[in-house]
C-alpha cells in the first residue's frame, strides 16, 4: 500500500517482564539507597540467568517439533518480555502515568515454501506447542497453491548476547523523576507566550529483551532500550492557528534529555508555533527549493527508501529494473545504516538474526542495492542487509528501513542559498508519504520564503511532491553539514527509525499552495 | 490459553477491582480484552503467508488521591500478574500529580442491543477457507486485466470479547466479529507501472465481496494506466470516501473533540448552533449503528454508546465526549471514549462517524462536473494541520471529469486548502453511502478548490 512517516498516535508495545518485580522490591526499601541499590542488582542477575535458560530450551524445543514432527524446512521463535512507561501531560496536568508489562512468543515456519505464524502472549510450552502446530498446518495448506515457494538467503548461525548499558537507565529512574522531566518541558512551553495555548507531551521508554532461535542453531539474547518524547504545542491569535511538533528518540538511556535540555526543547517548539501564526500561505507551483536536514532525511526516506525496500522494488517499485543505473545527480549518496550509535533506528542482530550493517544504496547517483531480508535477498541472490523487523511479538517481521541518509558534500548553507532567487527554504516536516510509482509527499511545518539568495518571510500549510526518478536527478548542490533526527515509519506495523543529511538544493519540485 | 467468556471475564474483573480497592485506590477501573484474529496474506499475486494471534491483557486505571495512574499486562493467567499490574497502576498514580478537574468514573447504565456485530459464521472460517476467499479475490482481478500486479492484501477474521468493571457499579460485557478482505493492486505496462489502487470489504457479519473487491482493484489500477497532467487551476472535486476518509480524520474530527475543543485547539470552540458548512451536510456520530465497525453497547468506559448530531444541515450541532471532558463541563458523555485494546487509557474517538448521504447516483454527480477531478486516494493527508484544519496533499490517482464525463486519469495533482472551507463548498451530496473504517459517507462535490498541476 502507501507508507508513511508520521506522528502516530498509537505508540510501540514492548514491554519487560522481570523488571516489574524489581520496582515493587524498591519501593519496599526505598528509604535505604545502598540496600536498594544491591537488591536491584541481585534481583536482576538472579532473574536474567534464570529467564534465559529456562527460554532457551523451551525456544529449542519448539523449532525441534516444528521441523522433527511438523515438517517445517524453517523454524524461528522470538521471544519477548518487555516493559515499558508511558506519559501524557497536557498544559502541565498529568492525564495519565501508564507502566506495562508485556510478554509473548511469535513463531514463524516454513513449510514446502510458504510462511505460517503464530502469537501469543504465553511461555507455557503446551500452548506453544499447539501454536507451532497451527502454524505449520497452516502453512502446508496454502502451500498446495503456491507457484513460487518461498526460499531463504543463507546467513551464518549466530550465538551472541548483545546488552546495553546506559548512563542513565529508564529503569532506574523513578515516575516523579519522568514527570519532571516532562512537566520541564511543558513549562518551558506554556511560558514561551502567550499565544501559546496548548502543549502535549507524550513519553515513552521501553526495555527489556528479545530471545531468538532458530531450527538453524542460532540463538541471540538482546536487550532493548528506547526513549521517545514527543512535544506539540499550538498558539492562536486572531483567528489564526497553528501547531507545532518536535520528537526526541534514542536508543541510549536518560541522557538524550542531556543532549537535548527540556527547557531549550520546550521553548523550541513554542517559538515555531508562534512564528507560524504570522506565516501566509505559498503561491503553489515548480520552484527551487533549500531542504534541511530535517526535511532531507523524510525525503530521502520517501522519494527513496521505501522504493528500496526490495519487497516493494519486488512488487513492481521503480527500482525494481534500476539496479546499477543512474537514478539522481553525481552528488547524491544514500546509506541505510543500522550501526549508527544511540541513533533511534540502531539494532545490533534484526530479527531474522541477520547483523545489521551499513548498507551503501545509491553511490554518486547510481542504484547501489537494496534494503534485504532473507526471503528477498534469495530472490535477488543477495546478503541479506539485516533490514527484517517486527514490532513486536504480535506480528510478522517485514523489511524495514533503520537510519536512512544522505551522505555530505562540500557546499555552504549560504552557498546553497546564493543562486535561488526566488524559491522556499523547508526547515522541518510535519509527515511524508510514499507510492510505488515512485510519487512522493512531504508535509512541512516550517518554511520560509527564498528572495534573492536570503531567507524571507515564513510560509504556512506547504508540502511538496514529485517523483523519484525525476526528482533525485534534480538535486544539484549538496551541503557539507549533517544532522541525524528520530521518526516513526508506518508500513502496516510502526519502526522507529532515524533519517538525516546535509541541507541540499533541489533545481525544481513542485510546491503545494493554496494562495 | 482459554477464551474467556462473560463470566471469567466478569469475575477476573470483579477481582482487580476489589483487589485494588483493598490495596488502596480511590476508584478503579478494570478494562479486559481477548481477540482472536485468523489472518492470510497475498503478497505478490500468491497467498504466501498465514497467521493466527491470540492476545489478551488487561488494563486497570486507579486513581488515588485524584491522580491517575494506568498499567496493562498481556500476562492474566495467573493472579499474580494481575496483582502485578495492580501494584504498578498505583504506584504509577501515587508519582503522579492529582487533576482537579477529576470527578469520577462513569455511573452504573443499562445498554441497549446492537445488530449485526457478531457472527457465528465467521468464527467457524478455518484458514483454508480464507484461502480460498484471498483466491478468488485474486482469480477476479486477473479477469480484468491480465498484468495486474496484485502486490497486497488479504483475508483477515477477528473474534473479540471485551469486558468493562469499575468501582462505581459499571459491568459490561460485549463480544464481536470482523471480517476483511482486500488488495492493493497496479498494472505494469513497458516502463510504467500507475500508482498503487485499494479496494477492500470490512464487516461485522460474513457479508464480504471478494470477487468485487478484485475486480475494481484491478479495474482502478488499469484505468490509471494513461495517465495525461494537468494544469494548475482551481476547480471542482468529486470527493470519494477514500480520499473523505483521510482528510477528515486528521482534520475536522480533531475538531469536534471536547478535549481539543477545551483545550483552544479547535477553530469550532464557541461556535455552537452557528453555520460553519454547507446546508447540504448533515453528519452524526452514531455508535448504535446496525453492523457499523465501531458499533458496540458501550464505549471504552463502560458509558452507552449513543447516536449524536455533530453538524445538522451546516449547523453545528454538539461535540464528542468522554467521561471526563463531558463532567469537566457539567455534561453527560456522548460514549466516546475508545480504547486501542488494553494497552492504552481511553481517548475521544469516533464511532461511526456519519456523513448522512443525498439523493444524487455517483454518475449523477459527475454528470453535474463541467472541469473537475475525481479523488480516490490521497497521499500526505496525515501531514495537514490537525489544528487549524490546513491540507497540502498529494492526489495520486485522480481522473479528469470534462463536460460531465471521465476522460483521463492523472497523476500527482497537490491539493492544498482548508477544510473548513471545502465544508462551505460542498455543493453536492450522493446517495452512496459507504463504510470506510470509522468513517460512512457517500461521495461528495466540492466547488473551488485549489490544485496545482505540472
Amino acid at each position: 500500500m502507501i507508507f508513511t512517516k508520521k506522528n502516530f498516535r498509537c505508540i510501540i508495545l514492548l514491554n519487560y517482564k522481570f523488571f516489574s518485580n524489581e520496582i515493587r522490591y524498591c519501593s519496599l526499601i526505598l528509604n535505604n539507597l545502598i540496600k536498594m541499590i544491591l537488591f536491584f542488582c541481585y534481583t536482576h542477575i538472579l532473574y536474567r540467568v534464570k529467564g534465559r535458560l529456562y527460554l532457551k530450551d523451551i525456544l529449542t524445543k519448539i523449532n525441534r517439533l516444528a521441523v522433527d514432527n511438523f515438517s517445517a524446512e524453517y523454524s524461528e521463535v522470538r521471544a519477548q518480555k518487555l516493559k515499558k512507561t508511558l506519559l501524557t501531560l497536557k498544559e502541565g496536568r498529568v492525564e495519565a502515568a501508564k507502566q506495562g508489562i508485556e510478554s509473548g512468543v511469535a513463531l514463524r515456519v516454513l513449510v514446502n515454501g510458504a510462511w505460517g505464524f503464530s502469537s501469543v502472549g504465553s511461555f507455557n510450552l503446551q500452548i506453544l506447542k499447539t501454536a507451532v502446530s497451527e502454524a505449520c498446518s497452516m502453512a502446508k495448506a496454502l502451500s498446495k497453491r503456491m507457484k513460487n515457494p518461498i526460499k531463504l538467503a543463507d546467513t551464518k548461525v549466530i550465538n551472541d548476547k548483545i546488552s546495553v548499558d546506559p548512563k542513565k537507565n529508564p529503569a532506574t529512574i523513578t515516575m516523579e523523576e519522568k514527570i519532571k522531566t516532562s512537566l520541564a518541558i511543558n513549562q518551558s512551553s506554556l511560558s514561551y507566550d502567550k499565544r501559546i495555548k496548548s502543549c502535549t507531551i507524550d513519553y515513552l521508554d521501553l526495555f527489556g529483551t528479545n530471545y531468538y532461535s532458530t531450527s538453524e542453531g542460532t540463538f541471540i539474547e538482546q536487550d532493548k532500550l528506547y526513549v521517545w518524547s514527543r512535544i506539540t504545542s499550538s498558539a492562536f491569535s486572531n483567528g489564526t492557528f497553528s501547531f507545532s511538533r518536535e520528537e526526541i528518540g534514542s536508543t541510549a538511556g536518560y541522557e538524550v534529555f542531556d543532549k537535548q535540555p527540556p527547557d531549550v526543547i520546550g521553548e523550541q517548539v513554542a517559538k515555531r508555533a508562534v512564528t507560524q501564526l504570522d506565516a501566509k500561505p505559498v503561491k503553489g507551483g515548480k520552484f527551487s527549493v533549500v531542504l534541511g536536514p530535517n526535511v532531507v532525511g523524510v525525503f530521502v526516506h520517501e522519494a527513496f527508501g521505501h522504493l528500496a525496500e526490495a519487497d516493494l522494488a519486488l512488487s513492481g517499485g521503480v527500482l525494481s529494473n534500476r539496479i546499477g543505473k543512474r537514478i539522481g545527480s553525481k552528488v547524491v549518496n544514500l546509506y541505510d545504516d543500522g550501526t549508527v550509535k544511540d541513533a533511534f533506528g540502531s539494532f545490533k542482530y534484526d530479527d531474522e538474526g541477520v547483523p545489521s550493517q551499513k548498507t551503501l544504496l545509491v553511490k554518486d547517483g547510481i542504484v547501489e542495492g537494496l534494503m534485504h531480508n532473507r526471503e528477498t535477498a534469495q530472490k535477488f541472490n543477495m546478503p541479506p542487509t539485516g533490514n527484517s523487523r517486527g514490532e513486536s511479538f504480535r506480528v510478522e517481521p517485514i523489511i524495514r528501513m533503520r537510519n536512512t541518509y544522505m551522505a555530505p558534500k562540500d557546499q555552504s548553507f549560504d552557498e546553497l542559498l546564493e543562486d535561488v532567487t526566488s524559491g522556499y527554504y523547508m526547515k522541518s516536516f510535519r509527515g511524508g508519504q510514499a507510492n510505488l510509482d515512485g510519487t512522493f509527499q512531504v508535509g512541512v511545518q516550517e518554511a520560509y520564503e527564498i528572495v534573492d539568495g536570503k531567507i524571507g518571510a515564513p510560509v504556512r500549510n506547504v508540502s511538496i511532491s514529485g517523483n523519484t526518478l525525476e526528482t533525485l536527478l534534480k538535486i544539484d548542490a549538496v551541503g557539507k553539514d549533517f544532522e541525524l533526527w528520530p521518526g516513526r515509519c508506518g508500513k502496516g506495523q510502526t519502526a522507529f527509525v532515524c533519517d538525516g543529511g546535509p541541507h541540499i538544493r533541489i533545481k525544481e519540485v513542485i510546491v503545494g499552495g493554496s494562495a | 490459553m482459554a477464551v474467556l467468556e462473560k463470566d471469567s471475564m466478569l469475575s477476573l474483573a470483579d477481582y482487580a477491582v476489589s483487589y485494588a480497592l483493598q490495596k488502596g485506590a480511590s476508584e478503579v477501573e478494570v478494562y479486559l480484552y481477548e481477540g482472536h484474529s485468523t489472518n492470510v496474506g497475498i503478497e505478490r499475486g500468491q497467498v504466501t503467508k498465514s497467521n493466527k494471534i491470540l492476545d489478551q491483557g488487561l488494563g486497570i486505571r486507579v486513581i488515588v488521591r485524584k491522580a491517575i495512574g494506568f498499567a496493562y499486562t498481556n500476562a492474566i493467567e495467573n493472579k499474580n500478574t494481575i496483582n502485578d499490574a495492580i501494584a504498578s497502576a498505583l504506584s504509577a498514580a501515587k508519582a503522579s500529580k492529582p487533576d482537579k478537574n477529576w470527578k469520577d468514573f462513569p455511573e452504573k447504565s443499562s445498554y441497549g442491543l446492537v445488530e449485526k456485530t457478531y457472527d457465528r459464521k465467521i468464527i467457524k472460517l478455518q484458514s483454508k477457507d480464507l484461502v480460498s476467499l484471498a483466491y478468488e479475490m485474486l482469480d477476479a482481478a486477473i479477469t480484468v486485466e491480465k498484468n495486474v500486479l496484485p502486490i497486497e492484501g488479504g483475508v483477515s477474521t477477528a473474534f473479540f470479547l471485551n469486558g468493562i468493571a469499575n468501582s462505581n457499579g459499571v459491568r459490561a460485557f460485549d463480544k464481536g466479529t470482523y471480517i476483511e478482505c482486500s488488495l492493493a493492486a497496479a498494472v505494469k505496462k513497458k516502463n510504467t507501472i500507475t500508482p498503487v489502487c485499494f479496494e477492500f470489504n470490512a464487516e461485522r457479519t460474513y457479508n464480504i465481496n471478494p470477487k468485487w473487491v478484485g475486480k475494481e482493484a484491478a479495474r482502478l489500477a488499469l484505468s490509471a494506466l494513461n495517465t495525461k497532467r494537468i494544469e494548475t487551476r482551481t476547480t471542482n472535486l468529486i470527493l470519494t470516501q477514500f480520499a473523505l476518509q483521510s482528510l477528515l480524520s486528521n482534520t475536522l474530527i480533531n475538531s469536534v473533540k471536547a478535549d481539543n475543543v477545551q483545550r483552544n485547539q479547535s477553530p469550532f470552540r464557541d461556535k455552537i448552533g452557528e453555520k460553519i458548512g454547507s446546508d447540504l451536510l448533515t453528519i452524526q456520530d452514531d455508535g448504535l449503528l446496525a453492523g457499523g465497525l465501531g458499533t458496540a453497547p458501550f464505549d471504552g468506559e463502560g458509558v452507552p454508546q449513543q447516536k449524536t448530531n455533530i453538524i445538522k444541515k451546516g449547523i453545528l450541532k454538539n461535540f464528542l465526549y468522554d467521561n471526563y471532558t463531558a463532567k469537566k463541563e457539567g455534561k453527560e458523555s456522548t460514549g466516546n471514549a475508545s480504547r486501542a485494546g488494553y494497552l492504552s487509557t481511553p481517548n475521544i474517538g469516533t464511532t461511526n462517524f456519519r456523513i448522512i448521504p443525498g439523493s444524487q447516483t455517483p454518475e449523477q454527480l459527475i454528470e453535474e462536473v463541467d472541469d473537475g477531478l475525481l479523488i480516490y486516494y490521497l497521499q500526505g493527508a496525515h501531514s495537514s494541520n490537525p489544528v487549524s484544519g490546513e491540507f497540502s496533499v498529494v492526489a495520486t490517482p485522480a481522473w479528469r471529469i470534462k463536460n460531465g464525463e471521465i476522460t483521463h486519469s492523472t497523476r500527482g495533482i497537490m491539493l492544498s486548502g482548508n477544510i473548513f472551507e471545502v465544508l462551505k463548498n460542498v455543493s453536492l451530496v450522493a446517495n452512496n453511502e459507504r463504510k470506510l473504517g470509522s468513517i460512512i459517507s457517500p461521495w461528495i462535490l466540492v466547488k473551488n478548490v485549489r490544485i496545482i498541476g505540472k
